[in-house]
């Protein structure tokens, strides 16, 4: 069998390794392929932009509950910010916020899934499992003087949208 | 009766006629496709109901059942958030025997989640994962593992509220490991939210992809049960026969036909623990007809009865259709689950993720740590092994809440508020019981030298703890999961 070795353009072993190379190839490709297969690159989702009603409506001191987006809209002396109300531990939504208690000293919400506690003035964790703060978004005014709330654009604890 | 046995046809079914003799009844079986899975003859100990209280058979039963019920539930199931609410309902209030149907495949659910763990601790127990069981054991890790997903994946089809939120909370731990954590999110929500594509993806999961493997894995773990000479027995068994439960010795050599029955062709290839060879002596063997047929069709009678009966009895739950703007409170998810419901209390990423994946490995690991067969087939293996195991039992149970009581006072949210999270992921309940499980574990096995008894130790803390956190869960936490009495 060694001559075989001889002549020709590859040997045994190089011809082997071009089969077995082609083979993993031929597997692992397709298995990528359909990886990428499964991560769509349409969907079909609500837009992370939602139009509100005129300022005027929101009294001072309200506070709104928006529900395709869930989030609050608090409007205070100030003027008005949004504070989502999905749990940033595992994304349920968090009850209403009540005012302060013997627990805790300011007013704040609870999840009820696994009991994490939000301040409602930034967000903060005040107990239970969330890693971190509620999301704040960016409030703003759409040319047609209605309030609108991008989702997408996070702003920090201190932002005010002032009319 | 003879025209409907006495004819060509019947005999090409068949092949054998009813047998007479153990020789035949010992044919029978090796003759036969579906009794070709069992051995043709089987220990007089692996026939005993105290060495395996059938749940490895109750499990497969049940998945039986499950099977069936659910191809039929596929009749009148379509996985679309406008209809599978108001399927439910159907299936409730109109469909003929549709209630009962549900309930069966709910509660056989419930059961073979039930029964395969159990099943997991009577193998542990008997010490029946040493070698040449050690892979067959990480089979069953991962039986248990498609069996939980098999239910997750399952009642997340009614959308009802329990399924919406468990989704969404499911859905939202995966996404907690570094790097690929919002990757593997997209990929199970085939998008960004809980809606109809993810509902899809689950149903394709339920119904085709996990039901796949996980027969897949169940054949190779049944044939690795034949291979490795049945079930695992007392090594001192070829010595001392045993006494009391299955047929008598008398009986067994009455019926024995002694000489060789099927003569290997392949002999320089059958090696180790093939069903003849091994550490029993052939006397103590019965013909697996009808001695193991007949107690396999009772289990497998009983099942359904009590099942039969349970599905009359009580409606498997549906709570209301599901509301993406708000959860129930408390929103509890099934039993099974709520170990874990009560561990992501603490920490998601410690509680959700590390932990549930260290005891898996660790499981996994149990049979290539602790080799030592002496004690195998044997329950709890010495007296010293029942002592560990109720050491380590009592102990959980009294950790576990002290750990808590501690966390409500000094956890690092009492005391830093403002601590990064990695602190708390650091220092927490979860995962200092981990750590303390780990250690006293190792620890027995330096003192006692006694792998067996650091591997009793590691699992009766994993089983104990995974009772109390459920008890927990289920009757110690209310609205805002916060602490309740049980009565309150
Ligand atoms: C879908 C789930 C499962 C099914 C249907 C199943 C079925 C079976 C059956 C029918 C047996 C024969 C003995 C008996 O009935 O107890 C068996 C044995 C065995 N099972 Fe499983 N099993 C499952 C899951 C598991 C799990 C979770 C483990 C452990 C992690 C496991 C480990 C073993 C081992 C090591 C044996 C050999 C036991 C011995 O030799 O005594 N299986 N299984
Ligand atoms: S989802 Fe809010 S505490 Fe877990």
């Amino acid at each position: 069998m060694s001559e075989s070795k001889k002549g020709g353009i590859f040997s045994r072993r190089g011809l082997l390794g071009i089969g077995w190379f082609s083979f993993i190839v031929s597997m692992v490709g397709p298995a990528l392929a359909n990886i990428r297969f499964l991560f769509p690159n349409v969907v079909y989702e609500p837009p992370s932009r939602v139009k509100l009603g005129k300022p005027e409506e929101y009294a001072r001191g309200s506070a709104t509950f928006v529900e395709d987006q869930r989030f609050y809209l608090f409007r205070d002396g100030e003027g008005f910010r949004a504070i989502s109300a999905v749990c940033t531990h595992l994304r349920c939504t968090i009850n209403s916020f009540g005012p302060a208690d013997a627990e805790y000293g300011e007013p704040h919400a609870h999840c009820p899934c696994h009991g994490s506690v939000f301040a409602q003035k930034d967000g903060r964790v005040l107990k239970g499992p969330a890693p971190v703060a509620l999301e704040i978004y960016e409030v703003g005014l759409a040319p047609d003087g209605r309030l609108v709330v991008d989702t997408a654009r996070r702003v920090d604890a201190g932002f005010r949208f002032r009319v | 009766m003879a025209k409907l046995t006495e004819n060509r046809f019947w005999r090409s079914l068949f092949r054998r006629p009813l047998p007479d003799s153990d020789l035949d009844r010992m044919l029978t079986m090796f003759s036969n496709f579906f009794l070709h899975i069992l051995p043709a003859k089987v220990h007089r100990h692996s026939l005993k109901p105290g060495a395996t209280w059938g749940l490895g058979v109750i499990s497969f039963v049940l998945f039986l059942v499950l099977i069936v019920t659910g191809v039929l539930l596929m009749f009148f199931y379509v996985p679309s958030v406008e209809r599978a609410y108001r399927d439910m309902k159907d299936l409730k209030y109109v469909v003929s025997y549709g209630v009962i149907l549900r309930n069966m495949h709910r509660w056989a659910a419930h059961g073979m989640v039930a029964a395969v763990f159990l099943h997991m601790v009577r193998v542990f127990f008997t010490g029946s994962y040493k070698p040449p069981r050690e892979f067959n054991w990480v089979l069953g890790i991962l039986l248990w593992g498609i069996t939980l997903l098999l239910s997750f994946t399952g009642y997340l089809l009614p959308w009802d509220q329990l399924a919406y939120w468990a989704i969404t909370v499911g859905t939202s731990i995966a996404s907690y490991p570094p790097w690929i954590g919002e990757k593997i999110r997209v990929l199970l929500l085939g998008g960004n939210i809980v809606g109809e594509s993810a509902l899809l993806r689950f149903y394709v999961l339920h119904v085709v992809f996990l039901p796949m493997v996980l027969m897949v894995l169940a054949a190779v773990h049944f044939w690795r049960v034949r291979k490795d000479g049945g079930i695992a027995r007392p090594i001192a068994l070829a010595l001392h026969p045993v006494a009391g439960g299955g047929p008598t010795s008398a009986e067994a050599t009455a019926r024995f036909v002694p000489g060789p029955l099927k003569t290997y062709t392949l002999v320089e290839l059958v090696r180790g623990t093939s069903p003849q060879v091994g550490i029993q002596a052939p006397e103590e063997e019965v013909p697996s007809w009808p001695h193991l047929t007949m107690r396999l069709l009772i289990v497998f009678e009983l099942v359904l009865v009590v099942l039969t009966a349970v599905s009359f009895l009580f409606d498997a739950p549906l709570l209301e259709q599901a509301n993406p703007v708000r959860p129930d409170n408390p929103a509890k998810a099934p039993w099974y689950f709520l170990g874990i419901q009560e561990l992501v209390s603490y920490s998601a990423l410690v509680g959700g993720v590390l932990v549930p994946a260290i005891a898996l490995l660790g499981l996994m690991s149990i049979p290539y740590m602790d080799r030592d067969r002496s004690d195998q087939g044997i329950w709890f293996g010495s007296p010293a092994g029942k002592r560990a195991a109720w050491i380590s039992f009592l102990l959980t149970v009294l950790v576990i809440p002290a750990l808590l009581f501690l966390d409500s006072r000094f956890g690092v949210r009492q005391v830093a508020p403002g601590a990064p999270q990695f602190f708390t992921d650091l220092l927490n309940p979860a995962s200092v019981l981990t750590t303390l499980m780990a250690v006293s574990s190792f620890l027995t096995w330096r003192a006692t030298r006694s792998r067996r008894l650091g591997a009793m130790v590691l699992f009766t803390a994993f089983v104990s703890a995974y009772l109390v956190f459920t008890v927990i869960g289920t009757y110690f936490r209310g609205p805002n999961w916060v602490w309740v009495w049980p009565w309150q």
